[in-house]
């Protein structure tokens, strides 16, 4: 099918890097967004949902801030204003008539947390009905990160938006048809409120948590729980320590997460991910530097130094890591999280000064995920 | 000529002294931590941990325990409590790099609060924080996982690297009686194995790699004071024979690799990877009636040990018997009648024909659940337990 294409030259998608197709992170998980336009970003309610603030990643793993401008939960989609503009591609959508079984299908997005990537497949039914409602169905290749990313025809225009895929059978996944992502742009760009949920039942706009919609008098809560929309969650514990400390580092919290307990970010060169595993630790790690081949002994000796205490450095194959590790017991005293939150910035801190230092006298390379590369272009990182 | 039968000798590893834990004395340290008694919260966990040890002050005179061949020291300095052992010390004719390297890879690692620490030439296992954050539950994590990283370490540093052991509890060795016995039962134990593994090929069922897994790894450490570096080679290809998450083909390769390797362990190595060690934290877990319900009532091992008796495979269902007997002796301590009993368990199946194996342990689990175990519904926990036996 692609040699096809190929030689008919009606399908140019060589180069995808340059399609407005970003990865949206949230403190629940990842999922795929595209341009509608150079400050809004189309993606799913699924994606965004609880959060009202949002890190969308562009191609040189930078993060920009989201905020989450619309929501349709029935129809699970989301538009999110982004902080800046962006130059990437904004893709047509098509007008969704022409649309046939065994029609090409060219889906993409970012499967499970992979960079921005492309699967192919065919349409299996273009108007197949589910819990009452239509969708584009397909054979492509959907996975966990590819919610809310468009659904391209040979002619690289949006047929549809990526939403779901039956877990107990095989290559049955589901696109939002694009006759209802046109609707629900169009009903946005005459939307004056910051933020809004539309209603499931009659698709009002509701501006303000309520119980029964203001038009149609439907019971909300009864549906989708809107009023939830409209609230801030209480973060839990874990994660209001964290992004705490984080923000005590000069780390945007919003920009740092990267779905359930899991953050990640870069502090200069060094890229930082913190995870809880267990229930019982909190783990702060930086993959820094490789080994080299020469000065093995006193490089060893340095990581293994007991000055680094409460910090210690480990090896993952060749990678030289810097971790901190706290206890969870630790995030229930409050009383005590000032002092924790500095030794997160003193390691924050201490990650940024360290692969430099690796590599300037222990003749280590930068290890993979680090960007001295970048940073040596010029590339600056928001804070 | 197939193996009919399996020799389950008397243990000559010395019992572990039963004493089930206080938990109320854990609940009284978190009280005190919680109302801002940080010392003495840190003096009732040690209470808990190791019963009957006289706790000194921890400010002038640190405590010192002894758990297998590490020595433990507990001590308070300024307003941090720090714990700490002496894992080994880098030599003249060390391989120090590959060393210092096995540190770095194999025991510093996130998702634990101790750390490898090196102080000139000697490099300890440590662990340091401020008595505020001193939470029971995080001491007691560390107490009972620092002295074990150390101890099924430091002989196979010593062994692979050349390092020296400076500060390690002597450990007693086995006189010459208990050697001769402890040599037959490990050369006929490998054999055993070496000839089941055979039968686990012939009938390519995973149902015996797992019972085999288990019980080539659990009769050992049940049966004998294993230690060093023979142990730790043991029970890194344990880890994954016994994984049932693993390719079943990779595990039976793993396993018949570790038998070779075991088989020719030679007298003197294994002579000094033989002692009685002694441990002042119980290593064991604490058997409970709910646990035997489970394990030897109605739990799901033996509904299906039950099927395979139902169904005439009774190499199958005797090896699962045997295992599940081996597992609870290896890794929970009992009341003395209640070990005494799982021990009489392993007598009537000794040297016996698979099927009366199987017809003589089926009755004698039942009998033993009836008589120790719990009567109503067991409990979450031990479901839990079952369902992670994988050894």
């Amino acid at each position: 099918m692609g040699a096809d294409h190929d030689e008919a030259g009606a399908f140019p998608m060589d180069d995808i890097q340059q399609l407005g197709v970003y990865q949206v992170y949230t403190g629940s998980g990842t999922g795929s967004g595209f341009l509608i336009d150079a400050t809004h970003l189309l993606t799913n309610c699924h994606v965004v949902s609880p959060f009202r603030q949002v890190a969308v990643e562009l191609r040189d793993r930078t993060r920009i801030l989201g905020t989450v401008r619309r929501l349709h939960p029935q129809r699970d989609l989301a538009i999110v204003e982004l902080a800046h503009p962006l130059s990437g591609e904004v893709l047509a959508l098509s007008d969704g008539v022409q649309l046939k079984p065994k029609q090409a299908v060219h889906i993409l997005g970012f499967p499970v947390g992979l960079p921005l990537s492309l699967t192919e497949g065919v349409i299996s039914h273009p108007r197949q009905l589910l819990d009452e409602q239509y969708f584009l169905q397909t054979d492509a290749a959907i996975n966990p990160g590819n919610s809310g990313g468009p659904m391209l025809d040979d002619g690289r225009r949006i047929i549809a938006v990526t939403t779901c895929k039956l877990d107990a059978a095989d290559s049955v996944g589901f696109g939002i048809p694009v006759t209802d992502v046109r609707r629900f742009v169009e009903e946005f760009r005459g939307q004056q409120s910051a933020f809004g949920v539309q209603c499931p039942a009659c698709d009002h706009l509701i501006d303000s948590a309520t119980r029964y919609c203001p038009s149609c008098g439907t019971d909300l809560d009864a549906q989708h729980d809107i009023r939830d929309y409209f609230d801030t969650p209480d973060p839990h514990p874990l994660v209001g320590f964290v992004e705490g400390a984080l923000a005590g580092a000069g780390i945007d919290p919003v920009l740092a997460r990267h779905g359930d307990h899991n953050w990640s970010f870069h502090v200069g060169s060094a890229p930082v991910k913190i995870w809880c595993c267990c229930s019982e630790h909190l783990n702060f790690s930086s993959p820094l530097a490789q080994t080299g081949n020469r000065n093995l002994d006193a490089l060893f000796r340095h990581l293994l130094a007991a000055e680094h205490a409460p910090y210690f450095y480990d090896l993952n194959g060749n990678t030289i890591r810097l971790n901190l590790v706290v206890h969870v017991s630790d995030v229930f005293l409050p009383h005590e999280h000032a002092d924790l939150a500095e030794r997160v910035r003193q390691f924050v801190l201490k990650a940024d000064a360290s692969d430099d230092q690796l590599i300037r006298d222990y003749g280590c390379m930068p290890a993979p995920e680090t960007q001295i590369d970048f940073l040596a272009g010029g590339g600056q990182h928001p804070r | 000529m197939s193996i009919t039968s399996l020799h389950l000798p008397a243990p000559i590893r010395r019992r572990q002294h039963h004493a089930p834990s206080d938990h109320a004395r854990r609940d009284r340290a978190v009280e005190l931590f919680e109302s801002g008694s940080l010392r003495e919260s840190v003096c009732e966990t040690l209470a808990y941990l190791l019963p009957g040890t006289a706790v000194p002050d921890l400010v002038g005179e640190p405590l010192c325990f002894v758990q297998g061949s590490a020595r433990v020291r507990v001590g308070i300095e300024r307003d941090e409590l720090a714990v700490g052992t002496v894992l080994a010390a880098l030599q003249d004719g060390s391989q120090a790099t590959a060393a210092l390297r096995y540190f770095l890879t194999r025991m510093s690692s996130t998702g634990q609060l101790f750390q490898p620490r090196l102080r000139g030439d000697s490099i300890a296992l440590e662990f340091r924080d401020r008595l505020a954050l001193m939470h029971p539950l995080k001491l007691i994590e560390v107490l009972q996982r620092l002295p074990v990283e150390a101890y099924r370490n430091d002989a196979w540093l010593a062994q692979q690297f050349s390092v020296a052991l400076p500060d390690r509890e002597p450990v007693p060795p086995l006189d010459d009686d208990e050697f001769a016995r402890a040599h037959l039962v490990w050369q006929r134990h490998w054999d055993q194995v070496d000839a089941l593994m055979t039968e686990s090929r012939r009938r390519r069922s995973l149902r015996v790699l797992d019972a085999l897994g288990s019980l080539a790894v659990n009769h050992v450490n049940y049966a004998l004071p294993l230690f060093g570096a023979v142990r730790a080679r043991l029970n890194e290809s344990a880890d994954d024979f016994t994984d049932r998450d693993e390719n079943p083909n990779r595990r039976d390769s793993v396993l018949a690799k570790c038998v070779k390797d075991m088989q020719q362990v030679g007298a003197d190595e294994l002579r000094a990877c033989l002692g009685h060690l002694q441990y002042a934290i119980n290593p064991q877990l604490d058997g409970t009636p709910s646990l035997l319900t489970s394990m030897l009532g109605g739990g799901q091992r033996m509904q299906a040990t039950g099927e395979l008796r139902a169904a005439g495979r009774a190499l199958e269902a005797a090896l699962e018997l045997v295992s599940i007997y081996l597992y609870l002796l290896t890794h929970y301590s009992w009341p003395e009648e209640v070990e005494a009993a799982l021990r009489a368990g392993l007598d009537l199946a000794s040297d016996q024909p698979w099927r009366e194996v199987t017809d003589l342990l089926w009755e004698h689990a039942n009998s033993t659940a009836q008589t120790y175990g719990s009567h109503g519904a067991h409990d979450r926990d031990d479901d839990e337990a079952e369902a992670a036996d994988g050894r």
